[in-house]
């Protein structure tokens, strides 16, 4: 065999076999998972902003964040600063006068996936989210347990 | 109870001592780790990813190269970020093992000397001139200089078993390190493409896959 095909398939072996590792070495996390229930995209929460804070449960970190909602989307000010999510479009559900809320954001340009549960009950909100990153050798998942009340849609900024 | 002057008393204050360098690196690593302070956060993911991408990509340049300690810094990797790096880590160590193999392999050997001094690596170059005018068989058995005959022949004969204990035994970069190892094992034309590239999937597992299993508990 010619020299060069040696190296090729040498090369083709390394990056083969290196990707079918990683692939099954590279344990999955699940997004955060949502109760099933009746999901809807009713706009419930259009034309409301809440102004929450809480805490990165991994490293402890502090996280201050405003959420808003409208015409059937979801925006966090706070993730625009790190990727360009956009708004993404959110569910809801009513159970005894409590509105439950999810959404999924993805980042367009890095394998970050998004995913908010909450639940809104009078101006007060309590969220859940994970935050997974999952990059060809690893996957990596940021959890998110944030609380906040509503908030003027103009004393957003961004 | 003695063995070439050593005494019961001494063998077990050298275990001793051994323990407890063993027990000052843990100590030594749980600090660099607590004082990197490593959080993967949304704010960081990016930069962090990037560390890693060049990080991947220096230690498989360092590793393939002979006399270069580049195992620290899959070591370091490993330290900052877990386990869960554990995998890339085995990958990029076999790339480098199979990439040290090619250059030894198809690169010529006056030509690859060549490129040793230019780029001032004269210990390899040394090592590669050492090896130039030997056969074939006698190459390997120049890493194995100060064996008697028997552990020669045998090491010729289970060459592949030899070259992955070769690549794992504590103390090669006398002979070149990982590196070294692999340029000279395609110096010498005695190992072929695929087995040998079966071996070094096999001789570089233990520590990621102890990683991966045992969780990271240096």
């Amino acid at each position: 065999m010619p020299q060069v095909l040696q190296i090729a398939a040498i090369a083709i072996a390394t990056f083969g076999t290196g990707a079918a590792t990683l692939s099954v070495m590279n344990e999955d996390i699940a997004d955060l998972a949502v109760p099933e229930g009746d999901w809807a995209a009713t706009g419930a929460l259009d034309g409301f902003a809440f102004r929450i804070s809480g805490e990165d449960l991994s490293s402890g970190a502090e996280l201050k964040d405003d959420i808003i909602f409208r015409d059937g989307t979801f925006q966090s000010t706070d993730c625009e600063e790190y990727c360009n999510f956009g708004w993404s479009s959110y569910q809801t559900k009513e159970i005894d006068g409590v509105t439950h809320f999810t959404t999924t954001a993805i980042c367009p340009d890095a394998p970050h996936t998004v995913v908010w549960y909450g639940t809104v009950t009078g101006d007060e909100v309590a969220i859940d989210v994970t935050w997974t990153t999952r990059r060809w050798y690893w996957t990596n998942q940021i959890p998110i347990r944030v609380v906040g009340k509503v908030t003027p849609l103009d004393t957003i900024s961004g | 109870m003695t063995s070439d002057g050593l005494t019961l008393q001494g063998l077990i204050l050298k275990f001793g001592i051994l323990i407890g360098i063993i027990a000052l690196a843990t100590w030594g690593v749980h600090m660099i780790r607590d004082a990197l302070d490593l959080q993967i956060r949304p704010d960081n993911e990016q930069q962090v990813h990037k560390a890693i991408m060049i990080g991947a990509m220096a230690y498989i340049a360092l590793l393939a190269m002979p006399f270069v300690p580049g195992a620290e810094i899959g070591i370091a990797l490993l330290a900052g970020f877990g386990a869960a790096i554990a995998p890339l880590i085995y990958v990029c160590t076999i790339a480098a093992m199979m990439l040290a193999f090619a250059v030894g392999r198809f690169l010529p050997i006056s030509a690859l000397e060549r490129a040793l001094r230019v780029f001032r690596m004269r210990r390899t170059a040394d090592l590669v001139a050492r090896a130039a005018p030997l056969p074939r068989e006698e190459r390997v058995a120049m890493l194995l200089e100060g064996q008697s005959k028997r552990v020669l022949r045998l090491a010729l004969r289970y060459r592949y078993v030899a070259i992955a204990v070769a690549m794992n035994t504590p103390g090669n970069s006398i002979i070149g390190g990982g590196g070294g190892i692999m340029i000279i094992a395609g110096l010498s034309g005695i190992f072929t493409p695929l087995s040998t590239f079966l071996t070094v999937i096999l001789a570089v597992s233990p520590v990621p896959l102890a990683v991966i299993f045992l969780g990271l508990q240096f």
